[in-house]
């Protein structure tokens, strides 16, 4: 009995000990311990242990991210998928490159959307042909995507040379890239990396930082037309971060290109197709309908109409298709007198090795394309201007051209 | 400080009382943990190195432990050798030579703990103020583990290793050894969230440790309680076995990187060891105690310098009677 108070002292203290440490670890939020491995509990904080100090733009943008809140560790996304080189990192175990496939162990129906996309390989394609894929990717791709993968490489890159296709050609469209690991693609060129924000990628300016300039000037046109001086003027009040499953017009009472593109607005459904609601080929010298231009064209105008009357819609629609025909007569025609100084040896078979060539690229490559995509995207200015005034133009010019170019061929022939 | 403080063996073995008192002290136990303290320093070079590694010595600071660990634990081993050949001269460790190396190292142990302490707070939780932010601090307590040791090179030097209050300093080091133990196991484990329920192991072993000790100078008690230290212990320096083969399995197993980054990287190989290192002071603690005074804590006899022989309150030791303690110069 001489010690009982010790002994309960002991007992008291020990206890009081153990169920302030249980506390503490029931004090910690669930996203960091409630982690299928020890690893992934670790990797809710011991990462941004080293690296608030290394990279700390890293950690500040993912702890701002949707992935953040919702408990996905670095882990998750840096930790090698089947195929994937491994490296060991201060005791965790990392891919060595993070591809789509990362992305897609947990959105896997958004990377088989996007698998279908011109997005995906014949983004990469149109720079390298099919070379760099594998039968399988190329029949993949051409099942949706005739002739956009099994093609050779871009004519033009070849002549540019490596330098220009690296730093230039690549950053877009690697988009569609094929990984060691089988997958395709990158998702971080639109969701950015450790943000991978919804609302980024929504943004008009994300899609902006490819589709620009005079080749594909979408963004432009965009910020010239009534949606995006709408979007420009109302961003701030708009919900840009909202699920994607439950977007609605309150949140997003004007469209970017996701919206049109991408976007389940009011319950329609969403798609990493970017190009399923197309109807035609526009950026093709001489415009086709694309072989889902009904579907397409469906699905773009039940999203149109969540703003527009039907009727309204329709009309639009109409007078766009005017410009594609208009335009496409011109490109036709210019292309039949390319062909013609072919035919008659007045050009060499070799690709842009002659100015007339580069005038022919840019008047169907640039204005064409640009008259057309202002026709569909609202840019008046763009239709005129910057589209039929430069397509008038360079017709003129190539007709000059192509009497100058006979003119001495026949001159050359006669000596 | 006094005569007796410093360990004048001519104060303490003349007029001053402690001439009694050296018949019950066990000379051997100051040597020991003075020898325990050079071993744990010169350990701490490779811990430190180890922990510091995984940070690649982001910061020049981050040598200082390292090196300040090498350097005391040379000075201290050679005191010891020094005070061991001149045994038979009546050279005692932490008298001559061996009290400025001594204050040196232990004070210097004192400031690189406390500043360490402060650094690996900064280095995260300062900052944010979360719970996260301190699991995944770097391990704030493991510096202290410098200040500890510190205390135990100053304690000779101001307390006259023949007195109870000595054995009862070293007790009360091995407590918040114990403590310290308790908050490492507890944010390291939490950097796993427990995923391993066998974690809670250490943190309720340390709990135990920290309870008997605290019992021991706050409570009246009998032989069998302070018997029962050694079952607590014991159970320390097995939980440490334990946990150190726990902790080193799996850079054993694991193939494919070189041994050097399977040691640094992972569970800390050695940290369990120190619930066997903190055991080992507790016994020399213990075992001095016991040698000196009957269970309970009352003397055996009076305490030198006291006058009357009447004990004293220590100040800072809980519970400890103060016989022979000296006040600090």
């Amino acid at each position: 009995m001489r010690s009982f108070r010790a002994v309960f002292l002991t007992v008291v203290v020990a206890v009081a000990l153990v169920v302030v440490a249980v506390l503490f670890h029931m004090r910690r939020p669930s996203v960091e311990t409630a982690q299928p491995t020890a690893a992934r509990v670790r990797a809710t904080g011991k990462c941004a242990s080293c690296h608030e100090e290394e990279t700390s733009a890293m950690v500040a943008e993912y702890e701002k991210s949707r992935h953040a809140e919702r408990g996905v560790t670095c882990l998750d996304c840096h930790a090698p998928a089947p195929g994937q080189d491994s490296l060991a990192h201060r005791g965790f175990t990392i891919a060595t490159h993070l591809t789509a496939k990362n992305c897609a162990s947990c959105h896997a129906d958004e990377y088989r959307q996007f698998l279908r996309s011109r997005h995906a390989a014949p983004a990469f394609a149109a720079i390298h042909g099919a070379a760099p894929f594998t039968d399988e990717e190329v029949a993949f791709a051409e099942r949706f995507h005739p002739g956009a993968v099994k093609r050779p490489p871009n004519a033009l890159a070849a002549l540019e040379g490596d330098t220009a296709i690296q730093s230039g050609c690549e950053s877009c469209h690697s988009i569609g890239r094929p990984n060691a690991d089988g997958s395709i693609g990158s998702c971080t060129d639109c969701h950015t990396r450790h943000a991978a924000s919804v609302a980024i990628a929504r943004g008009p300016r994300t899609c902006g930082q490819c589709h620009m300039g005079p080749d594909h000037s979408q963004i432009e046109i965009y910020e010239e037309s009534r949606h995006g001086i709408l979007f420009r003027a109302q961003q701030s009040s708009m919900n840009l971060s909202a699920d994607p499953a439950d977007l609605t017009t309150a949140d997003m009472p004007v469209p970017t290109c996701a919206t049109c593109h991408m976007s389940g607005l009011d319950n329609l459904d969403v798609t990493h197709d970017v190009t399923e609601r197309l109807s035609w080929w526009l950026f093709a010298p001489v415009s086709e309908k694309r072989p889902s231009y009904e579907r397409g064209q469906a699905a773009m105008q039940s999203l149109c109409d969540r703003c527009h009357t039907d009727a309204h819609t329709k009309a639009f629609y109409a007078k766009a298709e005017k410009v594609v025909a208009a335009t496409n007569a011109r490109i036709s025609a210019a292309s039949a007198l390319m062909d013609s100084l072919h035919a008659e040896g007045v050009l060499t078979p070799a690709p842009f090795d002659e100015p007339i060539e580069f005038q022919y690229f840019d008047m169907w490559h640039y204005y064409g394309r640009t008259a057309k995509h202002g026709a569909f995207m609202g840019g008046a200015d763009f239709v005129q201007w910057h589209g039929n005034y430069e397509l008038l133009h360079t017709m003129t010019e190539l007709r000059t051209e192509a009497r100058e170019l006979r003119r001495e061929h026949a001159a050359s022939a006669g000596r | 400080m006094s005569a007796a403080g410093r360990g004048d063996s001519a104060a303490v073995g003349s007029g001053s009382g402690s001439g009694t008192e050296a018949a019950d002290g066990p000379p051997g136990f100051p040597l020991l943990v003075e020898a325990f303290a050079a071993a744990n320093l010169g350990f701490l070079v490779l811990d430190t190195w180890l922990a510091h590694e995984t940070n690649r010595f982001a910061r020049t600071a981050e040598w200082t432990p390292v090196i300040f660990a090498a350097a005391g634990a040379a000075a201290l081993a050679v005191n010891l050798l020094r005070a061991w050949l001149g045994r038979r001269r009546g050279a005692r460790f932490q008298e001559g030579a061996g009290r400025p190396i001594g204050l040196a190292v232990g004070w210097g142990g004192i400031l690189v703990g406390a500043t360490g302490l402060v650094l690996h707070l900064t280095s995260r939780f300062f900052e944010a103020l979360t719970l996260r932010s301190l699991v995944y601090s770097a391990p704030f307590v493991a510096p202290l583990a410098f200040t500890g040791l510190g205390f135990l090179v100053l304690l000779p030097r101001m307390v006259d290793v023949r007195s109870e209050t000595w054995s009862r300093w070293v007790l009360f080091l091995a407590l918040g050894g114990f403590a310290g133990n308790f908050v490492l196991s507890l944010t390291d484990h939490a950097q796993n969230g427990f995923f391993q329920p066998v974690e809670w192991i250490p943190v309720a072993s340390a709990a135990i440790a920290v309870g008997y000790l605290t019992a021991l100078f706050a409570a009246p008690h009998g032989p069998g309680f302070r018997r029962a230290g050694w079952w607590v212990l014991g159970l320390q320096a097995l939980v440490g076995a334990v946990g150190f083969v726990l902790h080193a399995l799996p850079a054993l197993r694991e193939a494919g990187e070189p041994l050097l980054y399977r040691v640094v990287y992972g569970p800390p190989k050695f940290a369990p060891l120190l619930f066997a290192d903190l055991a080992v002071l507790g016994g020399l603690g213990l075992a001095a105690l016991g040698r000196r005074a009957p269970a309970g804590g009352r003397p055996a006899r009076a305490a030198p310098g006291a006058s009357g022989g009447r004990a004293e309150a220590s100040p800072g030791v809980p519970g400890s009677a103060a016989r022979g303690e000296v006040s600090p110069g």
